[in-house]
């Protein structure tokens, strides 16, 4: 408690001490949001209607017609959750993660069962999640999920079945923080959000005696605890930015002050801060946080290069040159090929080159590590166009699908499925993935221009130059990519 | 048994009857006892016009004529546009139907039917590996 304590006293000010001038927007002041969010049932209210949705998925999925366009699972998974998910991220925070309906499921469950257990210390980093995010990009391209109505109701299940089973072991929240691979993409994500949960005003948390943000508020008379503090280890005072932050408001609900808002910031400076984070340690120092980040950039790529023509000739290429005909091994070497080969040179040689050219003290592998999470907004942009064409032009078709989910299940109340409702022109998306791009190649500009800055105050721009080549290569793979046509086929080897 | 331990098991066998019960089930198969022989050209089949062709046949192999067919082509992928028409019949109970493919990929075409007698003729047809020009 006294290293806490002394920790707390050596805080810096808070945002709103250091710009008197413009005090950040606080969202818990916004009428209806504000007292909707302080209310304690908040986050059942908004995760009840996601569960309803889900369910509904699960059963059109296994039930309903096995064509995924016509299919609410496929459909709404795999063209409406994603877009409004990172559109939602881009414009305001990780509120996905707020009305989680697993999370839903996983209190309803732990009315029956207390976990006993603590999350292994060997497991408590991203390794596992990031090896969770790959596969899961992996068997989307070996089984086309996005075509499978049937499988996908199943990942939804397996996803509910997981939650269940790790948060009914482990204390806390050890799904979120450690295996769930949405989650670990929001957390990325929400690095560039203009909105994170933070406190108000540092000295209110230097005087506080309870901690109840962390701790949780317990009754005066039996000590139970009463309200839940961060079960994601994020002591509020010390937490920077909205890495592995669920926006679930119980820190909110907790503080005995009302000190905790969602407030403001400029999207993608916690990149920037390699300062000690709470729950989380140095950003520098976590090789699994820089892997996840390189998967979350690179993956993107990968997932769009995946719904383009070439890649069919590069694994038929692959696989006459190998003598396969199985789809999983030429996966796999494009995977690696993405997903380590292509990172590992174009980050360790801009690495060196930072280093001897920038004259940067630091050592080789924190560098990287350091350099890495500036690729982030890149690899958001390329989510963002990639998730936000599928959404856009496919907008309306949530009313079809949904007139013959209720059609299939003998209540025909909305009508005729009206097919032919589909979205916006897919030339008038593609001016809106441009822009996307070209937002995250800047912000992958500045963040790395920012941190050769740092690295190297008498020469920035040569410490600077080899991760602006990086950025360049990325954002021109991504524009290329978005010209490529599209061509999604569920049987890649055919030839 | 504590009622600790009664409401345990009863959520444990509530998550696996669900699971089982959702596991178990397949989904109907119908029957019809008209045959269609699904014909599409050009081959390999590209992004641009095609003409579908389908043949109606009965349980004695005669045509099966005045079918109202309606043609749908969809991408396996959601979100796509789907492409719609009609099939006329150009020779007894031989139908043709031109559509037109906007993308590369997987087609999936469906044949909504309606027989003479007032039956309905439904048919699912998957066309793989649609070339780009």
């Amino acid at each position: 408690m006294l290293s806490e304590s002394r920790c707390l006293v050596s805080l810096g000010s808070s945002p709103s001490e250091e710009n008197p001038g413009s005090p950040p927007f606080d969202l818990m002041q916004v009428p209806v949001l504000g007292p909707l969010f302080r209310w304690r049932y908040a986050r059942p209210f908004l995760q009840a209607p996601l569960l309803v949705v889900s369910v509904a998925m699960i059963l059109h999925g296994l039930f309903g017609p096995s064509l995924a366009p016509k299919n609410l699972a496929s459909t709404l998974s795999w063209l409406h959750f994603r877009g409004i998910l990172v559109l939602v991220l881009l414009c305001a925070g990780n509120f996905f993660c707020l009305a989680c309906p697993f999370m839903l499921v996983r209190q309803v469950a732990r009315r029956f069962f207390r976990p006993r257990f603590t999350w292994p210390r060997v497991l408590r980093n991203k390794w596992v999640s990031v090896a969770l995010f790959v596969l899961i990009l992996f068997t989307y391209e070996l089984f086309d999920l996005w075509s499978s109505p049937w499988w996908t109701a199943w990942l939804i299940v397996g996803y509910f079945l997981t939650a269940l089973l790790v948060d009914g072991v482990f204390k806390h929240a050890s799904f979120c923080k450690f295996v769930c691979p949405i989650g670990q993409f929001n957390f990325v994500a929400s690095t560039l959000s203009p909105f994170e949960v933070k406190v108000r005003h540092q000295d209110v948390c230097t005087t506080c005696m309870t901690k109840d943000c962390i701790r949780g508020r317990r009754d005066a008379t039996s000590d139970l605890v009463v309200i839940r503090g961060c079960e994601l280890a994020l002591f509020q005072p010390r937490k920077v930015g909205n890495m592995d932050c669920t926006f679930c408001l119980d820190c909110i609900h907790a503080c005995p002050h009302d000190n905790v808002g969602i407030l403001s910031r400029l999207p993608g400076t916690e990149l920037l801060d390699n300062s000690l984070r709470s729950g989380i340690g140095y950003f520098s120092r976590r090789k699994d946080l820089a892997a996840l980040a390189v998967v979350f950039t690179f993956g993107a790529l990968l997932n769009a290069f995946g719904m383009v023509s070439p890649v069919y000739a590069v694994e038929n290429w692959l696989g006459k040159m190998l003598h396969v005909s199985h789809e999983a091994p030429v996966l796999g070497m494009i995977f690696a090929a993405f997903l380590i080969v292509e990172p590992v040179l174009l980050l360790g040689v801009a690495a060196w080159l930072t280093r001897a050219w920038g004259r940067v003290q630091r050592a080789f592998v924190p560098l990287a590590v350091r350099y890495s999470y500036g690729l982030v907004p890149m690899g958001f942009g390329m989510w963002l166009a990639h998730y936000g064409f599928h959404f856009l032009t496919g907008l309306y078709t949530i009313v079809p699908v949904t007139q013959n989910f209720f059609a299939s299940m003998g209540w025909p109340w909305l009508g005729e499925p009206h097919w032919t409702l589909t979205g916006i022109p897919a030339n008038a998306v593609q001016v809106i993935e441009i822009g996307f791009l070209v937002l995250g190649f800047a912000g992958s500009l500045a963040v790395t221009h920012a941190l050769a800055e740092e690295d190297s105050p008498a020469k920035p721009l040569a410490a600077f130059l080899p991760w602006a080549v990086v950025c360049a290569v990325l954002f021109s793979t991504s524009m290329w990519l978005i010209f490529q046509p599209m061509e999604m086929r569920a049987t890649l080897m055919s030839g | 048994m504590g009622i600790g331990s009664v409401r345990r098991c009863c959520f444990v066998l509530v998550v696996v009857a669900v699971v089982v019960g959702i596991g178990c089930h397949r989904p109907p198969h119908t029957l019809s006892g008209v045959m269609v022989e699904f014909q599409i050209q050009p081959k390999p089949v590209r992004v641009g016009p095609v003409v579908i062709g389908l043949a109606l046949t009965d349980a004695e192999k005669r045509p099966v004529t005045k079918v109202r067919i309606a043609v749908e082509a969809d991408m396996t992928h959601p979100g796509m546009s789907p492409v719609l028409g009609q099939a006329n019949e150009v020779q007894p109970g031989y139908y043709e139907s031109h559509l037109s493919f906007g993308m590369a990929g997987d087609w999936v075409i469906l044949v909504h039917g309606t027989l003479p007698n007032g039956g309905t003729l439904e048919r699912q047809f998957d066309v793989r590996s649609v070339r780009p020009n």
